[in-house]
């Protein structure tokens, strides 16, 4: 189970992403972010539960990010975990996207 | 129509012969298994052969103390009327067995007139039989007022004295089909439970363990258990124990016993403490009187270390290669009679050694007057010396049944070989240096060009990468550059068609090869290129990930047709 939920907090959608992400579970995780992407909120993405995260997993993040920014909203990451920001690193996209250290931080961080 | 004898029963008509009777109520017995209705047909029956007012059929309870009206006919229902055993004329004929005839009621010191007020019924004249088989009188059928007001003659006497033996023997029969029915259900019972615990052993011993153990339960359902199990770091659980008492209580005492250890074995550490814990549990649950003697421990293949704790049973015998053997006794006291008492852990390096444990069934073994004792056991041991453990445990009983020795109580070995762990391990070593191959091949797979098979493959990876002495960051990068190069081969090289990959993984002495198949036209390798980092946008990227996280990945160029072969190198830090 890719994405374990979508919720509402202090007018952002946060989706949670947990297990293994890899080209079966991404269009999943695709298929979320692009969803909650019509309420135009700000995003944040919690990857503190994901294992495991290939090209196919990163690829759905850009795609989110860049339709984010095009309807001028924001997607930033929370809580990255250990394995998903050595993949971030890897593809240097640890500073193309905004990372939050934790949920609180996020949520307290100024609307982008 | 044929003969009486053999008139099938009429429920409506009265039956003239008492044989047929007989035959019909046997019949009834047999059909119906119910035997408060065939009481009460057998009783309408005799009160219409009988040309009677009412009648009553009362039974002994099974304390023979009281007799129960288990039937009635006549204008008032008895039904459940409670008569004390010796009193009343139903009493007297039960205590006497013989016929009582009373002609005028009210005239017998024994007639129950209370009945009578309360009913409003008149009984004038009374004649009652009990019903016997054998000698064992079961109840009595009681008729009263013959019609007409006439007195009972003494052919009523006789047929009520027949029919009332043919109805005594039919309930008895039908008791003791039930009785079988019951001991049916019960044996049943006790079946399941040595199921049950037949599967709290473990499952089969290993011939090449260097820890076996063995049960022989005197009934079906035993109080022995012993059980051994490997913890993740090799070293092995076990522990042998014997409940006090015998049969169902014991045996049900003897698998929550066992169970609390398997559960608690696999994450106490420390066997004082786990019987400490044992101790409590069992306190609160057990029944009066009853305990657990038990010796539990931790034995560690690769070194010969046992530590154990001993609760109040026979001592462990150490039995050390030319040299006497040694008991060690226990001081603390036995699972389930004090919820605080202290266990200690004792510690012995086995060095080759074996350290044997039984149930006092085995000690308590007799020939005679004479004992086996641990010194028996300590000398039969030997029996079968050479052998692989099982069969030296096997050889043990059936040494003791062949000599005649007679067994009084379940019977349970466990025992450990330390010498057969050390060649085991020695073994294990050998086989570690026969690997000449610096390319070593571990393992092959070959599954459908399927996403959803991705993470069918990372698991068997991740051990492989493990196996190879790689940290958990180094195993992570493999599975990516692996799960990479296959979803290439999915999306490029079969363009999410149909297709086949194979997956080969190599040790080499300095880390790991992979090698990833397909069987699709060529690819050329110079169109698969990493994408420039600054271009943020989706795809691309799997192929910058492996040349990040291997040493060295190019294609094996293969004939035309035959496919592509992408091998991949991590190299250890």
């Amino acid at each position: 189970m890719a994405v374990t939920s979508i919720t509402e907090q202090s007018g952002r959608t946060v989706v949670a992403l947990s297990g293994e992400i890899d080209m079966e579970e991404a269009p999943k995780v695709r298929r979320a972010l692009l969803d909650s992407m019509k309420q135009k909120r700000d995003i944040l993405v919690d990857l503190s539960q994901v294992t495991y995260i290939d090209s196919s997993g990163i690829a759905s993040l850009i795609e989110g990010l860049q339709t984010a920014r095009k309807q001028k909203n924001d997607l930033a990451l929370v809580s990255v975990s250990q394995r998903a920001r050595r993949v971030l690193e890897l593809a240097r996209l640890d500073k193309v996207f905004t990372i939050h250290a934790d949920l609180p931080t996020a949520l307290a961080a100024a609307k982008g | 129509m044929s003969g009486p004898t053999s008139q099938p029963i009429d429920p409506n008509g009265p039956l003239t012969d008492p044989l047929e009777f007989a035959a019909a109520l046997s019949r009834s017995f047999a059909e119906t298994q119910d035997i408060d209705a065939t009481v009460r047909e057998a009783l309408g029956q005799i009160v219409k052969l009988l040309r009677v007012e009412a009648g009553a059929i009362f039974l002994l309870d099974e304390l023979r103390t009281s007799l129960i009206c288990r039937a009635s006919v006549g204008p008032v229902d008895v039904t459940g009327l409670s008569v004390p055993n010796g009193s009343g004329v139903v009493g007297r004929a039960v205590v006497e067995d013989s016929i009582q005839v009373v002609e005028q009621a009210y005239q017998d010191q024994a007639f129950f007139a209370e009945a009578d007020r309360k009913t409003g019924f008149v009984t004038r004249s009374i004649l009652c039989a009990p019903m016997s088989v054998g000698h064992n009188v079961i109840g009595a059928v009681e008729v009263l007022n013959k019609q007409n007001g006439k007195p009972f003659h003494a052919e009523d006497q006789n047929l009520l004295r027949v029919m009332a033996a043919s109805a005594a023997l039919a309930i008895s029969n039908a008791r003791m089909a039930d009785r079988l029915v019951a001991q049916e259900r019960l044996q049943r019972e006790v079946e399941l439970a040595a199921e049950i615990q037949r599967h709290l052993l473990p499952a089969e011993e290993d011939e090449s363990s260097p820890i076996c153990g063995l049960v022989r339960p005197i009934q079906e359902v035993s109080g022995d258990f012993y059980d051994h199990f490997e913890l993740p770091d090799g070293t092995i659980a076990f522990a042998i124990g014997d409940v006090s008492g015998k049969g169902l209580n014991a045996s049900l005492l003897m698998s929550q016993t066992a169970s609390l250890f398997r559960c608690l074995g696999k994450t106490v550490r420390d066997p004082a403490r786990l019987m400490s814990i044992l101790n409590r549990e069992i306190c609160e649950t057990v029944s009066r009187g009853m305990f657990v003697t038990m010796v539990s421990g931790l034995y560690d293949p690769a070194t010969g270390r046992l530590r154990f704790a001993n609760a109040g049973h026979i001592p462990p015998l150490l039995r050390r290669p030319n040299q006497r053997s040694i008991e060690m006794p226990a001081d603390s006291p036995p699972l389930g009679i004090v919820p605080y008492s202290k266990y200690e852990t004792e510690e012995v390096d086995l060095n080759g050694a074996q350290f044997v444990l039984c149930t006092d069934g085995v000690t308590e073994y007799r020939f005679g007057d004479e004992e086996l004792g641990t010194e028996g056991l300590d000398m039969l041991i030997d029996t079968a010396r050479g052998k692989p453990l099982l069969q030296r445990l096997n050889a043990v009983v059936e040494e003791l049944q062949r000599a005649g020795w007679r067994a009084r109580d379940d019977l349970t070995l466990l025992a450990i070989d330390d010498a057969m762990a050390a060649r085991t391990v020695e073994q294990r070593a050998e086989a570690e240096r026969a690997e000449p191959d610096p390319s070593d091949f571990l393992f092959g797979l070959s599954f459908p060009a399927d996403p959803k098979r991705l993470r069918l493959v990372r698991p068997a990876l991740r051990a492989a990468a493990e196996a190879c002495g790689f940290d958990e960051n180094e195993t992570d990068d493999v599975l990516l550059a692996a799960g990479e190069a296959i979803e290439n081969i999915i999306v490029h090289a079969y363009g999410n068609r149909r297709g086949e990959i194979a997956l080969a993984v190599h040790r080499m002495p300095d880390g790991l090869m992979l090698r990833i198949r397909d069987f699709a036209p060529n690819v050329d390798p110079a169109k698969i290129q990493p994408r420039k980092l600054d271009d943020v946008r989706p795809g691309g990227l799997g192929t910058h990930f492996i040349r990040a996280v291997m040493d060295d990945a190019s294609f094996i160029p293969l004939p035309d047709g035959e496919g592509n072969l992408l091998e991949l190198v991590k190299r250890k830090r």
